[in-house]
C-alpha cells in the first residue's frame, strides 16, 4: 500500500486538528450546558495579565464573621489535581463545606462535588475570614466596555465582601465551567453568539 | 551561492592562468554552480504590497473583534488555519518546497493561537502546559504530513515551552521528565532522516534544555544527573561524529550541539557539593582543551567554539576552587599553558617526520 502524496496528507491533517478543536468546543459546550448549576459569590482580583484580551478577572471568595473556622481540608490539597471541593446551597448562592481527595469523600460533605481545592484565611476580628476556592475558572472575557464596567464595580471593594456572582456549571467530570457573571446590576452570559 | 560564485570566477582565472584547468572549461563550470536567485523589484514590492495587506486585515478584525460574534470568530480563526494548511499543499504540490514548508509552519503556528483564542472566545479554562503540549504534537503531525522539518521544529519549540512553562518546572508536582527528553532524540533522528540543518539545530538546542527537565529525577543527587547527561552527550556526539560521512549537514550540526551539551552539562555537574572542587576544574579544562583541539582538526566551528567558551568557564571556576590566589593562579596557569605548548610541539615534530 502506499501512502497518499503529501498535499493529501496535509490536508487530511488539517482537517483532522480542525475538526479535533470544534469537537472540544462542542463538548465544552455540552458539558456546561448539561451541568449542575451553582451561583458563588466573586470579588475583584489583580493583577492583569497583559495580551490576552478583554476579561474580568475575579476570585471566588466568600467572607465569614471573625472566628469562624477553616471549613475541613482547607489549604491541605492546594493545586492537586485530585482534590475536590464541596459545596451546599445558602440562600441563593453556594458555600464552601470542605475539601477531600475523592469525590465521595467530598460529597460526605457537602450537597455538590466539584474539582478544585480551598485557601482559607482565618482572622480575629475586626477582620473577616476569608474562603477562596480554586476551581480552575477566574476570567470572562468579554467586550472592552462591559469588561472595565464590571472590573470597576469588583475592583470599588476589593478587600470587602463579594460585589458579584459568578454562575457555574459542574460537569459530569467534576469540572467547573463559566456560565455568566453578574455584578453592579450588569449580567454577561456566555453564549454562542 | 552569488558570493561563492564571484569567488570560483576570481580562484578559475588563477587556476586558468596557471593551467591548472584548460580555460575551455570555464564556462561548463561556472554553468554547473548557477546564478544565485534575485528578486526583481516588483516581485519584492509585490511581497511588501502581500505582507502590508496582510498587516491590515489583521489590524481591521482586530479592532472589530469584540462586535464579532463568538461562532464567527471561531470559523474566521478555523478558516485562517485551514487556508494556511490548503495553501501549504498547493505549494507543495507545485513543487514549491520553501513556499509549502512556511506555510505550513504558518499553519502550525496558527494552530496553536488558535487553541488560546478557542478557550478565550468560549471561555473554556484549562492548563496552559496542556495547550503547549498539543500546539506542538499539532504541529509535529502537520510535519510528518508534510514532511516538513520547519514545522516540526515549530512542534518541538512549543513542547520545549510546554516543558518550562507555568513556573512548574521546580515544582515538586511537576512530572519527572519532560517530553523534550524523548522529543528532543526524535527531533534529531528525523533532522538525519530528511537532511535538515534547521531540524537539527533546535532539536540539538532541545537536547541541551531538556537535561533541566531532569531536575526532579535527579534531585539530591544531581552530580549524578548531570554527568550522566554529560556522558550521554558524549556519546551522542561521537555518534554524530562518525555518522558525518553520510549524514554531512544535518550530523555536523547536531554534532557540534552534542559537544556543547556535553560540556555544559559536565561543567554544570562540579557545582553540586560532590563534584565540587580542583580536581573538576581541571578535569573540565583539559576536556575544553581537548574539545578545541577536535575542533580544529574537524574545521568544526562550533565545536571549537565550544572548547573555547569551555576553557573561560573551567578557568573561572579553577580560580574560584584555588581561593582566587593571584600567585597560586598565574602557577596553575603557567603549568596548563607549559603542557599545551609541549603537546603542540610534540605533534608538530611528529607531523614533520
Amino acid at each position: 500500500m502506499t501512502l497518499p502524496s503529501a498535499p493529501v496528507r496535509i490536508v487530511a491533517a488539517a482537517l483532522a486538528l480542525a475538526l479535533a478543536l470544534v469537537g472540544l468546543v462542542v463538548r465544552e459546550g455540552l458539558a456546561r450546558a448539561q451541568g449542575q448549576e451553582v451561583v458563588l459569590p466573586i470579588t475583584g482580583y489583580d493583577p492583569r495579565e497583559l495580551l490576552t484580551g478583554h476579561y474580568v478577572r475575579f476570585q471566588f471568595r466568600s467572607e465569614f464573621p471573625a472566628g469562624t473556622p477553616c471549613p475541613p481540608g482547607s489549604g491541605g490539597y492546594s493545586r492537586r489535581a485530585d482534590a475536590w471541593v464541596a459545596l451546599r446551597r445558602q440562600g441563593d448562592r453556594h458555600v464552601a463545606t470542605g475539601a477531600a481527595l475523592s469525590r465521595e469523600a467530598a460529597l460526605k460533605l457537602g450537597e455538590v462535588a466539584v474539582r478544585g481545592d480551598i485557601d482559607c484565611l482565618a482572622r480575629t476580628a475586626p477582620e473577616t475570614t476569608w474562603v477562596i476556592l480554586n476551581l480552575g475558572v477566574d476570567r470572562l472575557h468579554t467586550d472592552q466596555a462591559q469588561a472595565e464596567a464590571i472590573q470597576k464595580v469588583m475592583l470599588a471593594n476589593r478587600d470587602g465582601p463579594a460585589t458579584g456572582s459568578a454562575v457555574v456549571s459542574i460537569g459530569a467530570d467534576g469540572k467547573a465551567r463559566l456560565k455568566g457573571v453578574t455584578a453592579g446590576g450588569r449580567r454577561v452570559d456566555l453564549t454562542w453568539f | 551561492m552569488a558570493s561563492y560564485r564571484r569567488r570560483l570566477e576570481q580562484d578559475l582565472e588563477g587556476w586558468i592562468g596557471r593551467g591548472l584547468v584548460p580555460a575551455d572549461s570555464r564556462e561548463a563550470i561556472l554553468g554547473s554552480v548557477g546564478e544565485g536567485r534575485r528578486l526583481d523589484a516588483a516581485t519584492a514590492l509585490a511581497i511588501v504590497g502581500g505582507l502590508l495587506a496582510g498587516v491590515a486585515m489583521i489590524a481591521f478584525v482586530a479592532a472589530n473583534w469584540s462586535d464579532i460574534p463568538r461562532i464567527a470568530r471561531f470559523a474566521l480563526v478555523l478558516a485562517v488555519f485551514l487556508g494556511a494548511a490548503g495553501g501549504a499543499a498547493w505549494a507543495g504540490a507545485r513543487g514549491r518546497a520553501v513556499t509549502g514548508q512556511v506555510l505550513l509552519s504558518v499553519a502550525a503556528l496558527v494552530f496553536a493561537a488558535a487553541i488560546g483564542l478557542t478557550g478565550q472566545i468560549f471561555d473554556i479554562a484549562g492548563d496552559p502546559q496542556a495547550a503547549l503540549r498539543g500546539a506542538g504534537l499539532a504541529a509535529a503531525l502537520l510535519a510528518l504530513a508534510g514532511r516538513s522539518p520547519w514545522a516540526a521544529a515549530v512542534g518541538l519549540v512549543f513542547i520545549g515551552l510546554a516543558d518550562v512553562t507555568g513556573g512548574r518546572l521546580f515544582e515538586a508536582s511537576k512530572p519527572w521528565i519532560g517530553w523534550l527528553v524523548v522529543a528532543a532524540p526524535l527531533g534529531a533522528a528525523t533532522a538525519v532522516w530528511w537532511r535538515s540543518q534547521a531540524l537539527a539545530h533546535v532539536s540539538g538546542i532541545a537536547a541541551i534544555v531538556s537535561v533541566m527537565t531532569l531536575e526532579r529525577l535527579g534531585r539530591g543527587h544531581e552530580e549524578v544527573t548531570f554527568m550522566s547527561a554529560a556522558a550521554v552527550f558524549a556519546v551522542a556526539a561521537f555518534l554524530a561524529r562518525l555518522a558525518r560521512e553520510r549524514f554531512e549537514e544535518p550530523a555536523g550540526v547536531l554534532h557540534g550541539w552534542f559537544v556543547w551539551g556535553a560540556l555544559i552539562w559536565f561543567g554544570v555537574a562540579g557545582f553540586g557539593d560532590g563534584l565540587k572542587g580542583v580536581g573538576h576544574s581541571i578535569a573540565w579544562l583539559a576536556l575544553s582543551a581537548g574539545v578545541v583541539a577536535l575542533g580544529r582538526h574537524d574545521r568544526h566551528a562550533p565545536v571549537t567554539a565550544a572548547g573555547v567558551v569551555g576553557l573561560f568557564a573551567a578557568g573561572a571556576t579553577l580560580l574560584f576552587n584555588l581561593g582566587v590566589g593571584l600567585m597560586t593562579s598565574a602557577a596553575v596557569f603557567g603549568g596548563a599553558a607549559m603542557v599545551a605548548l609541549a603537546v603542540a610541539w610534540a605533534m608538530r615534530g611528529r607531523k614533520a617526520a
